[in-house]
């Protein structure tokens, strides 16, 4: 079988990225032989093109320029440039579409660590589970930073992009492409990605004694390789096509727009990994600690058992989930409270769809159902 | 961690996180800033945005995945500036700037259109694309892109085949 552009190319750079069989077939084989050629022929002139002339830079003046722009910026002058970097809002407006990354970031396939052997083995939860959780958003593990540290998870960066094609390929992924829009909608797609990222909690002795001890405490039994233990949530790219709404918007915590507006959201199922001890493990663990605030202890019983169902944290304030199927696949529909929208979300073949709007709950579930 | 000398700013102050995330990587996330604008100064603004919405957003501790943030912020920042309604004028700025044009006027014509046209395709590229070659030239392994990206190596490798075609074919249909 011939390898992927992407491997050819991948092996201009880093030929130990190419497998023995892969290199034995390039070896023999003219078709590829010509790929390789053009592939290199392009990155040739790539490279003359983005040629960058070596500059100095001083590292300590430029130390201070940045702690006087941030002076600046405490004491109300003006700054420099403003940053245009976006970052997800915290609006309540967005709060279900919010939601529903959120969900999309729950949602797991379990990669425990398989013992003495360190050896991942996947689970492919089938189900999809509504897991009430108080909280208004779900902070990304924030919440047991008393327990350990918390690296990632803010990186999010989204990208508009052109059209469906581009968005396919920016997130590795198929677009999403609805068949039958709800009346009344007028509003030409628009195309963006959410970049993936990595959330790790380690899970720290130390810290979470100091937390049973201001609880007045103390640490209960500890499983074998649980201090230093780690649990990890992979975040896939993610597609999003919206209808009548700017997404980039929703992410700067702007209200959804009067009118009928919706979003399609598609991302490979997110991983959870872990090392030391079982996810499990790790979560009865933390439910056991004294003094755990009922928040954080949502949120771990919100990640559930991630082998049998992919858990969907559902804000109880504002919305409810009832179980439905979207051409086969189980799915979750959740009715807003509020009166601001619906949504749906499903997962198939290893993907998860979310459709989240001001809609009602038959007009998203028109959309998820025709939706390929 | 290395032992690296304290810029001046912060002699007599326990350096953070922040502190040596700054000396490792500010004239990493400049230099991707000025392999985009090809201005020094350009690129310099862009670094201290970037540090600045970091040292915002993350604090004095910012995680492991901060280096690949900043990387990544640096492109697209410059992307943005290249692509944004100021385009004009920073390309004209560019286009003023492009070193070697005092020494061979008729070289220094032929090399600073081939920048403004190659800056131009980056504009017009699609910008995952236009951000995997700008790391990638920057020197940033597969593992690291991937990091930065969010996406798998293999993903990298498809989309930096992708971006060096599309970028060869906008040179060419500009006809350079």
């Amino acid at each position: 079988m011939h390898p992927s552009d992407g491997t050819l190319r991948r092996s201009l750079d880093e030929p130990i990225a190419v497998t023995g069989a892969e290199r034995k077939h390039v070896a023999s084989c003219a078709r590829c032989a010509e790929r390789i050629r053009r592939i290199s022929a392009d990155a040739g002139a790539v490279h003359a093109m983005l040629r960058s002339p070596n500059a100095g830079v001083d590292v300590a003046a430029a130390r201070v320029r940045l702690a006087r722009t941030e002076a600046a910026s405490i004491t109300g002058a003006p700054m420099h440039r403003s940053a245009r970097i976006p970052r997800p809002g915290t609006g309540r407006a967005n709060r279900l579409i919010a939601g529903l990354g959120l969900a999309a970031a729950a949602s797991v396939v379990l990669v425990v660590s398989g013992g003495a052997e360190d050896f991942l083995s996947l689970f492919q939860p089938s189900q999809l589970a509504a897991v009430p959780v108080t909280a208004s958003d779900v902070r990304s593990l924030a919440g047991l930073a008393s327990y350990g540290s918390v690296t990632g998870g803010s990186s999010i960066i989204f990208e508009p992009e052109p059209n469906a094609a581009d968005a396919g390929a920016a997130a590795d992924l198929g677009t999403p492409v609805v068949g039958d829009l709800p009346a009344g909608t007028t509003a030409a797609p628009q195309y963006a990605v959410v970049s993936g990222g990595v959330v790790t909690f380690t899970f720290s002795k130390d810290l979470a004694e100091a937390a049973a001890a201001r609880a007045g405490g103390q640490l209960p039994a500890m499983p074998g390789g649980l201090d230093g233990s780690t649990l990890s949530v992979l975040v896939a790219p993610a597609v999003v096509v919206s209808y009548g709404v700017d997404p980039a918007s929703l992410l700067r915590g702007a209200s959804l727009p009067s009118g009928q507006a919706f979003i399609v959201v598609e991302t490979r199922t997110p991983t959870v990994t872990s090392t030391g001890v079982t996810v499990r493990q790790l979560e009865e663990y933390l439910l056991s600690v004294p003094g755990i605030p009922p928040a954080v202890a949502s949120e771990i019983r919100a990640l559930g058992d991630p082998t049998q169902a992919i858990p969907i944290p559902i804000p109880v304030d504002v919305a409810s989930g009832s179980p439905v199927t979207v051409n086969g696949a189980s799915g979750l529909l959740i009715g807003d409270s509020t009166g601001l929208g619906s949504a749906v979300i499903w997962q198939r073949n290893g993907v998860v769809y979310a459709i989240a709007g001001t809609l009602t709950s038959n007009e998203v579930l028109g959309i998820a159902r025709s939706t390929r | 961690m290395t032992d690296i000398p304290r810029p001046a700013a912060a002699v007599g102050v326990t350096p953070t996180t922040f502190d040596r995330l700054f000396d490792e990587e500010y004239a990493r996330v400049a230099a991707i800033a000025r392999r985009v604008l090809g201005d020094p100064d350009a690129a310099e603004d862009v670094a201290q945005e970037v540090f600045l919405d970091l040292h915002r957003r993350f604090g004095d501790n910012p995680g492991a995945q901060a280096p690949a943030w900043a990387r990544t912020a640096a492109a697209h920042t410059a992307l943005n500036l290249i692509r944004t309604s100021r385009r004009r004028a920073v390309r004209e700025k560019l286009y003023a700037a492009e070193p070697g044009a005092a020494h061979d006027p008729e070289a220094a014509v032929v090399t600073a259109e081939t920048t403004l046209a190659v800056r131009s395709a980056l504009a017009r590229i699609p910008k995952g694309q236009a951000t995997v070659l700008i790391l990638r030239y920057s020197g940033l392994s597969y593992a690291e892109m991937a990091s930065a990206l969010g996406i798998g190596v293999n993903a990298v490798g498809t989309r930096l085949r992708r971006a060096e075609a599309r970028l060869r074919k906008e040179i060419g249909d500009a006809s350079v």
